[in-house]
């Protein structure tokens, strides 16, 4: 959604210069810059006191589906008007009196707006509905004559479709998907990496790296997010829930055993320690994933507590870790 | 005392209080209101009034229309194709995009270029067209429309309508009154509707759709400035 200035609305109060944290609201034309407004943003809007800016989508949903039958009782009627509109012109074209052809004037343009109204809701309402689109592209499928505006047609079609499908054009064909994935992933692990780097320096007495270390890995956090969402890797919470109950599953199933048993033969204890107490956590995640989704419409208030030395998360507070023995006193309620 | 409705605008007569405004004084019976009375807020004549119904339980219609009109639609004509596009051309302006209002408008004008002259040119030619509209086609369509309870196209239908009744008494006024009729006032045709308004000012608000007076064009004398 970007904002548009109605010009003959405007009384040049220019409070939308002041909010505009862009400067997207100052041009000469008197138009806001679509490429510099922030999406949604509104500060101009909810400024203006002449209501003189709105918000204009970007995208529009799908036109309202009209039935062949009503579509055929407005058809029958534009052709009547479309009809009524040529008898006017002519009337208009053979006479030379001013009063008739006042009212011949006034006729013709009355069924011309009736005409316009009738196939608006025929179902050719929306610019950028598929309708529309479909309509054009029967044109330039079909033979036209030689003075057939073809180029501008064609420009048209092309314009229509970029509005609508902006967000599927920007997912399809391109690499930006995969680069916004593997950035998802380089900020994940960055994020970690500075969490630990911060511990580390806290533990050191350096409160100033320890401090900005923290800071980044919030950073990272904020712009993982931002990345896995404008990828659209973000479904329904029924879907998420799937998401999280494969992955756990591939962890505690796949991925670990399989990791312990080259620390095994490697003799590396410390890491079979927290690859054992990841793949047993990781077997309670995906148990209490799968509740979660049966009980997906439960509005009754569930509570968490997770163990902070080993992952494991329990519901009810235990006595001890059942997976590091930590006692439960030291979960962390959620 | 009872009470006449405007069937364009619906602007109501009663009996018991006359229209003092105009003339009419409190207590005037509907007959004996002058015949070249007109609507006050709407310009229309008198026999465009009917009496004002009492409300009595209204029964749902029994029959349904049936979808089953699977047909493709009918090709559209030269002067429907381009009023397609003019339409479309004004929804891209409504959205600021303005180069994609100019290529629709393009393919308007290019249509129009393209509409065979009619070979029907006189007044008694549209009122053939509009008594077809009135009797008939409006009603069908609305039947429809209300069995597929489909608002926007009742919208569509009740607004033409009353602009077509409107359109018939001022061709049939015209056929009396010949240029007297819009001799020393003006002639107003609504941007939205088209509702077309004689009088000297334009009123504040379209009688029909109610959009403010601003879209109200006024329509010159002779040849000239004809609207785009």
């Amino acid at each position: 959604m970007h904002a548009v200035r109605n010009i003959k609305l405007c009384t040049k109060d220019c409070l939308c210069l002041y909010v505009c944290p862009t400067g997207a609201t100052d041009t000469e034309t008197g138009q806001i810059d679509a490429l510099k407004c922030l999406d949604g943003c509104r500060a101009c809007v909810d400024a203006c006191p002449s209501h003189a800016i709105s918000l204009v989508p970007d995208e529009y949903p799908p036109q309202q589906i009209k039935s062949t039958a009503v579509k055929n009782s407005l058809l029958a009627l534009s052709e009547s008007k479309a009809k009524q509109e040529a008898i006017a012109e002519e009337i208009l074209k053979s006479t030379e009196n001013p009063a008739i052809q006042q009212l011949a004037k006034a006729i013709s343009a009355s069924n011309k707006l009736m005409i316009e109204d009738l196939l608006r809701e025929a179902g050719y309402m929306l610019p950028q509905s598929q309708n529309v689109k479909d309509f054009i592209q029967t044109l330039l499928d079909t033979s036209q004559p030689e003075d057939f505006p073809k180029e501008a047609t064609e420009r048209l079609l092309e314009l229509l479709s970029k509005n609508l499908s902006m967000e599927e054009n920007k997912m399809s064909n391109n690499k930006t998907l995969d680069n916004l994935m593997a950035a998802f992933t380089g900020e994940s692990e960055a994020n970690r990496r500075y969490l630990a780097y911060s511990r580390k320096a806290k533990k050191d007495g350096n409160k100033n790296a320890a401090k900005l270390f923290k800071a980044a890995s919030d950073a990272e956090t904020i712009h993982a997010l931002k990345h896995f969402e404008v990828a659209n890797k973000v479904g329904t919470t029924h879907d998420n829930l799937l998401d999280a109950i494969a992955g756990e599953t591939h962890e505690y199933k796949e991925m670990y055993p399989e990791f312990l048993e080259i620390a095994e033969t490697e003799g590396n204890d410390e890491a079979i320690r927290t690859f054992t107490y990841a793949m047993k956590a990781e077997e309670v995640h995906a148990r209490l994933y799968k509740e979660a989704l049966e009980n997906v419409d439960d509005i009754e208030e569930v509570f968490y507590y997770l163990c902070p030395l080993c992952g494991n998360i329990e519901k009810v507070r235990p006595d001890k870790c059942a997976l590091c023995g930590l006692p439960g006193d030291k979960f962390i309620k959620y | 005392m009872k009470k006449y409705i405007c069937n364009i605008c619906g602007f109501v007569y009663d009996e018991a209080t006359g229209h003092p405004d105009t003339g009419i004084a409190p207590g005037t019976e509907w007959k004996d209101v002058p015949s070249d009375w007109v609507c006050p807020l709407c310009g229309a004549p008198k026999e465009d009034f009917k009496e004002k119904a009492v409300k009595v339980a209204t029964v749902a219609p029994a029959s349904s229309v049936q979808d089953d009109s699977t047909d493709d639609l009918r090709e559209l004509s030269n002067g429907e194709v381009s009023a397609l596009f003019s339409n479309l051309s004004k929804g891209c302006e409504k959205q600021y995009l303005e180069e994609a209002a100019d290529l629709f408008g393009q393919l308007s004008s290019y249509y129009k270029s393209k509409t065979m002259p009619s070979e029907e040119k006189y007044f008694d030619d549209l009122l053939a067209l509009i008594e077809a509209d009135l009797n008939s086609s409006y009603l069908t369509g609305n039947e429809i429309a209300e069995s597929f309870a489909d608002r926007g196209s009742l919208r569509a239908l009740a607004w033409g309508e009353k602009v077509t009744l409107m359109l018939n008494s001022l061709i049939n006024r015209y056929k009396l009154e010949k240029d007297s009729l819009t001799e020393n006032t003006n002639i107003y045709v609504c941007d939205i509707c088209g509702f077309v308004f004689i009088g000297d000012e334009a009123p504040d608000i379209c009688p029909v759709c109610k959009v403010p007076k601003i879209k109200l064009t006024k329509v010159q004398r002779g040849q000239q400035n004809a609207r785009s």
